[in-house]
């Protein structure tokens, strides 16, 4: 795993009365350890790989509790972990980013909310949605109103975070349901404080385990059971649930003295809307409001006593739903109608439809409602506030004499997986475009500069799948990547036994990292085993791990080669062979090579032991040769690499600037292979640096001083 | 009453670790009684790309509830900006995220180049001056200075730096101490004091300043600016070294070359006048004169001189042939010292390019140097070195029957070892056979196509002249690369140079410059041969 969370772990043990200080996902696993909680599991993915990846590193603290630590290897089979919960009073939590895994986990969520829990359970999701998301922008809501789950989306601060937790739980167990919480990335992410409560030890753990439940039709979910279920939902479990809600005040109501309008808002965005409101003037620093506001922790289900309670004798409401569609608003326009309330309902009619709503975004929404409803508010400063910015932006614009280039993410210096690209894009160049099915993982940064590379994306771990209609008519065999996250999320069934299920062409590459790297470096059933690791020092490992190969053999694949990536020459090769031998049938190329990120964790404390004892080290970087090279800057068109840049030209004459490599580079030897691969130039060279040299060495220095002066 | 809450936005690399300050930040507040409130939207896959951290604080008022933080920067109402890089600081002017009204703007000089600015052809780097233009106008106060290469002398990350220049604009409402103290005792802590320290004293120093400058909205601390961009090259580069402008209007300011140095052949007594020639193109003029004396001998620069002495006669003198003729000396010098194997095996085995190489590598006096070329010689470059008459018969030779087996294969010399000094030096005597080689006869017949070309556009258009004189920028590199501009000179000189040599009708300068542009804006030669089918159409 990429991160240690040693100082993390301790906060998770901390007792009533103590003050929690960290970040918002490790606060969420605070509180379902003070929540007396079974069993854990999930998918890692940015921003809720911490919840879980601080329970795997916290084993022995969660076997002291009796808690049940599950890392699975997919959204799907974390769902349908909850089904200990359908029959067992054990609490769960599973967590995943949302709406991918949510989607994946669909069918799971499906037959578990159906007969509903007896134990609370409590799903985490990631809502990756706006500025610095990941993945296609879509609601998680979506699903709470189609399965019948209940959705908190908690004010961004700690303390509710947190309550809001104890009490999805107490929710589930009351209404027999399970719920959802949402929480966006900077929620995720922040960092605040609250009072800790003390861990409860689950009812039913690894600790303390119970008898096999007794058979009981009624908790399947399979007809005919399934029609009182429905049933069930909707006459039984959601009054519980409105009755819970409003009973324990989970919603809350703020005043404001313009009583004769109010404003209805996502738990998730209050404090973006009091940022808005004391903007123009109508809200304080400390949150309170002009405006009256009831803000929604739980975003379904709504509570129509409340809705009505609140919009009665008002003039007229504004919602205040991010994303898209306004489910929200719909909903309140239902509750209002039925109960013959006449308060104007405004939400997407003033607010855009798609996009984050920031504070600037909601300023110039009030202020059309404002005008709308409540003129006498008169010019709020929003008018003034919108101008002021486009003006900040249209000065910064003309000044900068047009936008800054941008800066997507992309492959670490070292990474493995950019030498594949570099062999690709020589491929090409020999071969013309190809279809590439692209993927979920670090392998997507192909899709940036320089190698802007994919035709499709249709989620983790389905490139191949992808392909399989391209194949029917593409001119050249397409090729398929993904990384071995993505094979064992996905791609293994709905891509690799699909093609030999119908005995069909195909290509497919699959990164062998070793690890989930995107998120974190999780482990895989195929990560190298520990002592490999141990042994290899600071090389790469995944030549010593055959799970993948061993499987694809086992399925029956016949043509199937293992590249180390950093072999560019081998790589284009046998590229240009899967892409044009005459064999009919599923070729997969394993392009390994280990994530730097581990492999240089484990070199970094071997090499400075081996150099504080003073032993003979050698560090390799490699160089340009400023005089020799032209500035053309294909080798960068090649790489890609963050330390192969561009520098003003030591030479005068020369205007455009000469490539360069800084010493942040790690000596993987990228840039000097492709320009072998590619016949580029012959200004790479490789500086072997040697600290503490042997006498041979120095002999050997002392000879040659006389030849080459200055080496 | 209301609470006054403080906002500090910081931009940076994914990897940088801003997480790192964005903790140190929020450990200060505590430490100072302050309810704080920090974000940011790492995802954990953002390696290397753009990231910001956001913070609020505000007092805590006995009684009253804690304030609401967000979550987002709001536009306008960020009141310290820090970026840990120059074009970081760019992006969040563009989003209207510095307001000359109340944010306080410092940022790192230094630039690490995006992808889309570095895989261009010519020069795609953003302009820096822009930049620091942007930020006078936009900050009320605006501080630059250099935190990378603070935090390499100090042997730290840029977080302890950017940390040092925020405390130093006083973005915090607590003591120098208290961010000392909360870098704590970590085994790297001793380092990041010391990077934090440099950059605090950097900050001060330049608001302690007094202000030379009148613009409005800015301190003192602007008085340093360029010189501070001026400085940013300073780590890699040598003298003359400049300051990168670029983009938009091409004008480059070279910086006035010393009198120049000559290597170690060649001779003394250097004595050629160029003092007739304008000023920008004798600076370049003499540099190219020492250039071709250190490629080849004495008769080689007086060629140079020749050449260009007789361009400077072709008109009388005027702002644009001024300009025409310095770019063509500049261009003229560095075409006849085109790159041959000769050449860089020479250079390779140059004492001071070692010396380089250990200056890069931050090496100490008592660690070894083994170095490695990666070269991988074809049948082309061979015969380019060979007599012309032996040259011309080897590449038939290669044609009918195939390169010879070493030829065209990966090559690792270890110039560091006798053996591969050796053979370095032996590839660099090619040099004294260089007259009569393919290459040299080609080089040759195609610069006095130029020349003459040159000399008829001087006469008739010092502006065609300029852009004719611009073209030879596209000859480059080696190998596919070389080929590459080679197709891309010629597809150009044949269609749009000859013609108006031929028709003594000089008024396409625009054209011209739009196919050399068209030329350096993709390696698949998709846009030039776009530009070239829409001229004839």
């Amino acid at each position: 795993m990429e991160r240690s969370f040693a100082t993390e772990i301790e906060s998770l043990k901390l007792g009533e009365g103590e003050i929690f200080h960290g970040e918002g996902i490790l606060a969420v696993t605070k509180a379902l350890l003070q929540s007396g909680v079974s069993y854990v599991g999930g998918y890692q993915g940015a921003p809720v790989s911490h919840l879980l990846d601080v329970m795997v590193q916290a084993k022995d603290y969660m076997s002291e509790l009796g808690v049940n630590v599950v890392a699975c290897t997919n959204e799907a089979s974390a769902a349908a972990m909850l089904g200990a919960s359908i029959m067992y009073p054990a609490r769960g939590a599973v967590t995943w980013k949302s709406i991918v895994g949510t989607n994946v986990a669909a069918d799971a969520l499906s037959n578990l909310a159906s007969p509903g829990v007896k134990g609370g359970c409590l799903i985490v999701v990631g809502e990756d949605y706006g500025d610095g998301a990941s993945v296609i922008q879509e609601r998680t809501h979506a699903y709470a109103m189609k399965s019948a789950l209940w959705l908190m989306d908690p004010r961004p601060n700690l303390p509710t975070i947190v309550r809001c937790v104890e009490k999805s739980f107490e929710l589930s167990e009351a209404s027999h349901t399970p719920v959802m919480m949402e929480l966006r990335i900077r929620a995720c992410h922040v960092q605040g404080e609250f009072v800790a409560k003390d861990n409860v030890k689950p009812a039913v753990s690894t600790l303390n385990k119970a008898a096999a439940a007794p058979h009981d039709y009624a908790t399947l979910a399979h007809p005919p059971v399934t029609f009182g279920h429905e049933v069930a939902k909707y006459a039984a479990r959601m009054p519980a649930a409105r009755r819970f809600i409003v009973g324990h005040g989970l919603n809350e109501k703020i005043d404001g003295r313009h009583g004769e309008v109010g404003i209805i808002v996502q738990g998730g965005i209050t404090n973006a809307l009091i940022r808005a409101l004391q903007e123009i003037g109508l809200a304080d620093a400390q949150g309170r409001s002009d405006l009256p506001m009831l803000v929604l922790n739980v975003v379904y289900p709504l509570c129509p006593d409340e809705i009505v309670g609140f919009c009665a004798g008002k003039k007229a409401v504004l919602v205040v739903e991010e994303s898209q569609p306004e489910y929200i608003e719909h909903e309140i326009s239902s509750i209002l109608r039925r109960a013959d309330v006449n308060t104007a309902l405004h939400g997407k009619d003033m607010l855009p439809m798609a996009g984050e709503y920031t504070s600037e975004v909601l300023v110039s929404g009030l202020a059309k409602f404002i005008d709308k409803e409540i003129p006498r508010l008169g010019n709020s400063g929003a008018k003034a506030y919108a101008e002021e910015i486009a003006e900040l932006r249209s000065k910064a614009l003309i000044a900068l004499g047009g936008p800054p280039p941008a800066r997507p993410p992309s492959f670490c210096i070292g990474c493995p997986e950019r030498p594949f690209f570099s062999a690709l894009k020589l491929v090409e160049k020999e071969e013309g475009r190809f279809h590439v099915s692209s993927d979920i993982g670090c392998h997507a940064f192909g899709t940036f500069a320089p190698f802007s590379f994919g035709n499709s994306i249709l989620g983790f771990g389905m490139s191949l799948a992808s392909s399989a209609g391209v194949q029917g008519f593409a001119d050249k065999r397409p090729i398929a990547i993904m990384g071995d996250g993505g094979f064992w999320h996905n791609g293994l069934l709905s891509g690799v036994t699909a093609r030999l299920l119908n005995k069909s062409d195909g290509l497919l590459v699959i990164m062998k990292n070793g690890y989930t790297s995107a998120t974190g470096t999780q482990d895989l059933v195929s990560t190298p085993h520990p002592e490999f690791k141990r042994t290899a020092g600071g090389d790469s490992t995944t030549d010593t791990e055959m799970t993948i190969e061993g499987t694809l053999k086992g399925l029956g694949v016949k043509w199937l080669k293992s590249v180390h990536t950093y072999k560019v020459s081998e790589m284009r090769d046998t590229l240009k062979e899967a892409m044009t031998t005459s064999f009919d049938g599923l070729k997969v190329i394993v392009a390994e090579g280990e994530c730097q990120l581990e492999r240089q964790r484990r070199m970094k404390p071997l090499r400075a032991a081996a150099l504080a004892a003073g032993e003979r080290v050698v560090r390799t970087r490699y160089g340009v040769d400023d005089e020799t090279c032209t500035g053309d800057h294909s080798c960068i068109r090649l790489s890609g690499c963050p330390t192969l840049t561009v520098k003003t030209s030591s030479d005068p004459l020369k205007s455009d600037p000469v490539a360069h490599v800084t010493n942040g580079c790690v000596g993987c030897g990228l840039c000097g292979e492709a320009a072998h691969a590619a016949t580029l130039c012959p200004s790479f060279y490789r500086a072997e640096i040697i600290s503490n040299p042997s006498g041979f060495d120095r002999f050997k220095a002392r000879l040659r001083r006389i030849f080459v002066k200055a080496a | 009453m209301d609470t006054k809450i403080r906002s500090i936005l910081i931009g940076a690399l994914g990897g940088e670790g801003g997480g790192v300050l964005m903790d140190w930040i929020v450990h200060c507040a505590r430490m100072h009684g302050l309810a704080v409130q920090a974000t940011s939207v790492p995802g954990v896959a953002q390696r290397t790309g753009s990231t910001s951290y956001y913070i609020e604080m505000a007092e805590k008022i006995a009684g009253a509830p804690d304030p609401v933080f967000a979550l987002i920067p709001m536009p306008g109402r960020v009141d310290f900006v820090g970026t840990s890089e120059l074009v970081e600081a760019a992006r969040l002017m563009e989003r209207g995220l510095v307001s000359p009204r109340r944010t306080v703007l410092v940022s790192s000089t230094s630039r690490f180049f995006t992808t889309a600015e570095k895989m261009e052809m010519g020069d795609g780097r953003f302009d820096s001056q822009r930049v620091i233009a942007a930020g006078k106008e936009l900050a009320k106060t605006f501080v630059t200075l250099d935190l990378e290469k603070i935090a390499r002398e100090t042997g730290t990350m840029v977080s302890a730096t950017l940390f040092g220049a925020l405390a130093g604009v006083g973005a915090f409402p607590w003591d120098r101490a208290t961010c000392e103290a909360a870098i704590g005792g970590g085994r790297s802590a001793g380092a990041s004091r010391a990077g934090f320290n440099a950059a605090y004293d950097g900050v001060t120093r330049q608001l302690a300043a007094p202000a030379s400058d009148s613009l409005p909205n800015s301190k003192s601390a602007v008085a340093d600016f360029d010189k501070n961009v001026g400085r940013a090259g300073e780590g890699v580069a040598q003298s003359g070294d400049t300051v990168d402008t670029r983009n938009g209007s091409r004008s480059r300011e070279i910086a006035r070359p010393p009198t120049p140095t000559l290597p170690h052949k060649g001779g003394g007594g250097l004595t050629v006048d160029f003092t007739d020639l304008p000023t920008e193109a004798r600076d370049l003029a003499t540099l190219g004169l020492a250039r071709c004396i250190d490629y080849q001998d004495r008769a080689y620069a007086d060629l140079f001189t020749q050449r260009i002495q007789s361009l400077a006669k072709s008109a009388p003198a005027s702002p644009e042939r001024d300009h025409a003729l310095a770019e063509a000396a500049r261009r003229l010098a560095l075409w006849m010292t085109y790159e041959d194997i000769a050449r860089v095996a020479d250079l390779k085995t140059r004492p001071e390019r070692f010396a380089k190489i250990r200056a890069e590598a931050e090496m100490r006096d008592d660690q070894i140097l083994n170095v490695v070329e990666y070269l991988k010689p074809g049948a082309d470059e061979l015969a380019a070195v060979l007599p012309a008459g032996l040259g011309a018969w080897f590449l038939r030779r290669v044609e009918k029957k195939g390169s010879p087996g070493m030829l065209g294969r990966p090559a690792f010399i270890a110039t560091t070892s006798l053996h591969g000094f050796a053979m370095m030096r032996l590839l660099a005597q090619f040099r004294r056979i260089r007259r009569s080689s393919l290459r040299y006869k080609h080089e040759q017949a195609a610069i006095e196509r130029w020349l003459a070309a040159m000399s008829a556009a001087l006469a008739a258009s010092p502006a065609y002249a300029a852009a004719l004189a611009e073209l030879p920028r596209l000859l480059k590199g080696y190998g596919e690369t070389q080929a590459r501009g080679l197709r891309n000179y010629n597809a150009i000189f044949e269609s749009r140079v000859a013609p108006a040599v031929a028709a003594k009708d000089f008024s396409g300068a625009a054209g011209l410059r739009k196919a050399i542009a068209a030329a350096l804006a993709d390696p698949e030669a998709v846009a030039l041969d776009a530009e070239l089918r829409a001229a004839a159409e």
